[in-house]
């Protein structure tokens, strides 16, 4: 990984360093182009290093999404500058101007050797948002085990600036004093990967997700599932029992214009039937049950996946949940219209509750990039049929579920286009590498 | 263990001399896998135990060995120990072999000095007993320790590749793909079975979810086509058979129908864009073939989409329409025991995608068209996944579609009506939304939304030995690892010959398999594996053996070479067509072949190694 110096020029600027913004920038990098990279948060991974195993074919998410983060961090045509954002975006003489926010991590990336022994010498504990908030980090902390780049970040809203920190790190790379600074970069493209967020787990007021601390949102389960995961098995957040019969609702955050979200989010019927399937290996007595309005396995594999779970014995149940509350022993009480039960209205008791969340854009790029975006504020693709990675703007790119909602299969198959898209564009402007590029493959 | 001085001339068998003049040193890592692999296998153990192995300098486990800091544990443990040789004990080789010989090269080691253990898909997820698992684990990294000391340094056979494409099928998938490809500078050739470019994007009228026709949408892309001077289009065409490998294949191509007259095409890269059958519903399977009032849905589509027809009512077989009946589902998401198999025994158990958009998008076109329609919709769940396509749904709720739930072992079932009837059909549905009433809905016509099935590419996937997944559909390498390629270097998927999808889907993948074939063409060289034979010119005396054996054309003949200053005939080796499968090694009676990194010594040596492995097992 290099430092991005002022003056910087790069020939792609990915925006965003989850799946979709990491292959991208493999695709493109493989062709010769120079690559960077930025991420907000302080590793790239993005959402899907969070998960534990994925659809449909049960491999762990680490397993696909590692060796892509090391091949892009050990790419020489990649930089990768983590804990930054785009200030502005404006069109100019080499394409685009473009002002980076880089946020302090209060840790020099040059010294830090992430041995951790500043986060051992902490004494400030916080809710880990990474395990769901169910564990617990120091304020400062290297992010998880696979994080890339491997360097300490320190929360400044955790930290009592005890110093304990700074004495304890072996290469003085504790910087209590950093300040956040901005660089002027020249990109010749961008790609934007911005992904999503789910919706808040709070959003639909009668599911009364924040409150019930046995309704928990299905990241949370990811981690709950993973085996490196905050207590290593599946208890439940609530008293730590064993759940002995987990719920899931389908559409809890998605085809529900009273929240704002009218489509169909696509990957919440196929996560929820992962997550049964894992449950039944992890809690193996457990009754589960998924509450669903159409079951959307849409995908190569995916009718067979679901017909699977069906077979293993998981519930479907067909019938929108109207509300949940909490019962007694802190169980939930699901209340719900029972389609196929001759259409009664019926309540049933879990010891735990998955709301199945949708997706919503993570960024609002409203006048942070001159593009269109949709009335969900997703990014506007103008000719979707023919060219989906293009958005109103020549030059600008977008990939994965910055554009909508989709799965990681088909965020991997996007992101080639907008690389081949970009390259192609690039190879009409003839940036400097590539022009290298045009001569090496006409010389061929 | 394995004792023997890895120095010895027997050893060394004589083939070819290597730099052996360095001792051994191995690094062995064993992979927890986040807990596939550490929930099973005492990897700790494992370690320890591979730490006792001969050469053996440094032995660990790690949470995730592919993450950045584990491949950082190798490199460093190159440089801190000195290693020449590294065995990582992870998962299947197919995910992850090449990660780690990336890792060893940035290490400054050979990539070929590296050694890869299964011990997750061959290991902890097939054995049950923990201590089980472990032992084999520990036996299998003994045997990788000893095939690894014998390993030697190689490099990748390289050889320049051909700068073309050759994109199979002229639709969507393959037009998109060749614009990408000839895009980027390289020649495309574009083999297309009709005469007809285009596909049946073509035939499909008004699209979701732009509305745009069809026939113009992928006109601009033909035209776009057949103005590209980088482009050759082939109609009428259709391939022979196929030789050669990444960067050098030869097709032979002929006129579709007629196998005289054929040329050959030299390609580096193939993109496979042949596109997919139409469901052909059985005889009776809803009434289709004996009643003419049950039509499929492209049939509908068709009449839709022609801009002749005006007339403000719905006419089929010389009868006004007024009451329309469409069913999901038809050949997809088949169920064994419920549907019946096809000739062959195979079910379409996929659901194909865009049936459900299609299909209500044409249910909203008739009713635009002829507002006093009556529509009745038979579904068993309604997948409007993609962008607009929740919209097109709610416009046929208020559009007055009416839906009915059937549950796959309780199908509609389609009659003719009775003679006094009104209308010509009565069909008879339990119907789920109505708490599983038997409802009767006379209908004038029914509407089959026909699935999406695997074309008919027996030639071409056997000629380029291509894998059908258990759908039948093309089967790409792993769907998010290696998305578009196919387990042979050099050919790609685009579109839905790989399974079902929609328009821009279809668009996107074949974009992602435009720039795979950019990566591999651009370069102007190709690299393979260097395992394949080679032959001990001293030992071998010409018998001829392998030669008859060898089952790949001209990968091994017998040639005049000088050998001791006299001329004489060998076996001589073309390491391009050489896919070291090793037959000739099993048939030389004076063991003068071998295949690199695959010798005869290294196959003694792990035998000897899990031998004694189970040995000290049974003692212990």
């Amino acid at each position: 990984m290099s430092v991005l110096h002022e003056g910087y020029r790069t020939d792609v600027l990915v925006i965003g360093g989850g799946i979709a913004g990491l292959q991208a920038a493999l695709d493109l990098a493989d062709q010769g182009l120079r690559v960077t990279i930025i991420e907000k948060d302080s590793s790239i991974g993005g959402k899907m290093i969070g998960l534990s195993k994925v659809f449909p074919t049960l491999d762990c998410s680490s397993c696909i999404t590692t060796p892509k983060m090391a091949a892009a961090a050990h790419h020489p045509g990649i930089t990768i500058r983590t804990m930054s954002e785009v200030v502005s975006v404006e069109r100019g003489g080499d394409g685009f101007d473009v002002r980076l926010l880089e946020h302090p991590r209060y840790v020099d990336e040059e010294d830090c050797i992430g041995c951790r022994l500043c986060e051992y010498a902490c004494d400030s504990e916080v809710p880990d948002a990474f395990e769901g908030g169910l564990g617990s980090r120091r304020a400062i902390y290297v992010p998880f085990t696979n994080a890339i780049p491997q360097l300490a970040v320190l929360d400044p809203t955790a930290c009592s600036v005890c110093g304990k920190c700074v004495t304890a790190c072996p290469t003085d790379a504790v910087l209590l004093d950093q300040k956040e600074r901005e660089v002027d970069i020249v990109a010749h493209s961008i790609v934007v990967a911005t992904g999503f967020e789910t919706t808040p787990i709070d959003a639909k007021a009668q599911y009364h997700g924040a409150e019930i601390a046995n309704v928990i949102s299905p990241l949370t389960m990811e981690r709950l599932l993973a085996p490196h995961g905050p207590y290593g098995r599946v208890l439940r957040p609530a008293d730590g029992k064993i759940p002995d019969s987990i719920a899931y609702v389908q559409c809890a955050g998605s085809r529900d214009a009273s929240l704002g979200v009218p489509y169909c989010s696509r990957v919440c019927c196929m996560y929820a039937i992962k997550q049964a399937m894992l449950l039944a290996g992890a809690v193996p007595l457990a009754d589960i049950t998924i509450y669903y309005m159409d079951i959307r396995a849409f995908g190569k594999g995916y009718e067979e996946f679901f017909q699977s779970a069906r077979a293993m014995g998981v519930e479907f149940i067909k019938g929108k949940v109207a509300r949940i509350d909490e019962g007694e022993d802190r169980n939930v009480v699901v209340r719900f219209e029972n389609i196929d039960g001759r259409g009664q209205v019926e309540e049933r008791t879990h010891d735990l509750v998955v709301l199945s969340l949708g997706m919503v854009p993570a960024a609002d790029l409203t006048g942070l990039l001159p593009i269109g975006l949709g009335s969900d504020r997703f990014v506007s693709v103008p000719d979707p049929l023919t060219r989906p990675a293009h958005t109103d703007v020549p030059g600008i790119f977008v990939t994965g579920t910055a554009a909508g909602p989709m799965d990681i299969v088909d965020s991997i198959a996007n992101a080639g286009a907008a690389a081949m898209a970009t390259a192609n564009y690039l190879r009409g402007m003839s940036s400097p590498s590539c022009a290298q590029l045009v001569t090496a493959s006409e010389g061929a | 263990m394995n004792e023997r001085n890895p120095g010895s001339p027997e050893q060394l068998g004589g083939i070819e001399p290597r730099a052996r003049d360095e001792e051994v040193r191995i690094g062995v890592y064993v992979c927890h896998c986040g807990g596939n692999i550490s929930d099973k296998v005492e990897v700790d153990e494992v370690a320890e135990a591979a730490s006792k192995l001969a050469g053996v300098q440094s032995s660990r486990s790690y949470a995730f060995m592919c993450s950045d800091p584990g491949q950082a544990l190798i490199v460093d443990d190159i440089a801190e120990h000195r290693l020449n040789r590294v065995v990582v004990a992870s998962c299947s080789p197919s995910l992850h072999e090449l990660t780690f010989r990336n890792a060893v090269v940035r290490g400054g080691v050979n990539p070929f000095l590296y050694e890869h253990v299964n011990v997750r898909e061959q290991v902890s997820w097939v054995h049950a007993s923990n201590a089980e698992a472990t032992t084999k684990a520990s036996i299998l990294v003994a045997a990788a320790v000893a095939r690894v000391r014998e390993h030697e340094a190689l490099d990748p056979i390289r050889l320049p590749a051909t700068p073309r494409a050759l994109v199979v099928g002229g639709g969507i998938a393959g037009l998109r793909a060749a614009l990408d490809i000839s895009g980027w500078g390289l020649d495309v050739t574009l083999l297309e079975k009709s005469e007809r470019l285009g596909g049946r994007v073509a035939e499909l009228g008004s699209l979701y979810p732009t509305g745009q026709n069809g026939a113009e949408v992928v006109g601009a892309l033909v035209r776009e086509v057949e103005a590209s001077d980088k482009i050759t289009v082939l109609k009428g065409t259709e391939m022979q058979s196929a030789t050669g490998f990444v960067g050098n294949f030869e097709i032979e191509v002929a006129p579709a129908g007629n196998s005289t007259g054929s040329s050959k095409i030299e390609a580096g890269a193939v993109v496979m864009a042949s596109g997919f059958s139409l469901y052909e519903p059985a005889k009776r399977e809803f009434g289709y073939g004996r009643i003419p009032q049950v039509i499929t849905l492209p049939d509908l589509l068709e009449r839709l989409g022609d801009p002749g027809d005006r007339s403000d009512r719905l006419i089929v077989e010389g009868e006004e329409i007024r009451r329309v009946g469409f069913i999901h589902c038809v050949g997809s998401r088949q169920i064994e025991g419920v549907n019946k198999p096809k000739k062959g025994g195979s079910l379409n158990t996929h659901c194909s995608r865009v049936c459900c958009s299609t299909t209500l998008r044409a249910a909203n076109e008739l009713k635009e068209k002829f507002p006093d329609l009556s529509i009745y919709d038979f579904y068993r769940d309604i997948r409007t996944y993609g962008p607009g396509q929740e919209a097109i749904y709610e416009q046929a709720s208020r559009n007055g579609v009416v839906f009915l739930r059937y549950e796959p072992e309780a199908p509609p079932k389609v009659a003719k009506a009775g003679a006094g009837d009104p209308t010509k059909l009565l069909v008879t549905v339990k119907d789920g939304l109505t708490w599983g009433e038997e409802v009767e809905v006379p209908l004038d016509l029914v509407v089959l939304s026909v699935g999406m099935e695997p074309s008919d590419i027996t030639r071409e996937v056997e000629a380029l030995k291509l894998s059908r997944g258990q759908d039948g559909f093309l089967q790409e390498v792993h769907p998010k690892l290696r998305p578009v390629e196919t387990a042979v270097a050099g050919i790609v998927l685009a579109g839905t010959c790989q399974s079902p999808r929609d328009i821009t889907e279809t668009c996107a993948s074949a974009s992602a398999a435009a720039i795979k074939v950019a990566g591999i063409l651009t370069k102007g060289h190709v690299e393979l594996e260097p395992y394949v034979a080679r032959v001990d010119l001293d030992r071998c005396d010409g018998t001829g053996a392998c030669v008859s054996e060898c089952e790949y054309d001209g990968a091994l003949a017998l040639q005049e070479v000088e050998v001791g200053g006299q001329q004489a005939m060998r076996a001589v080796i073309n390491e391009a067509l050489c896919v070291g499968c090793g037959c000739c090694v099993a048939v030389c009676p004076t063991r003068a072949i071998d295949v690199n990194g695959w010798t005869l010594d290294q196959f003694e040596a792990m035998v000897d190694a899990i031998c004694e492995a189970e040995l000290s097992e049974v003692q212990a």
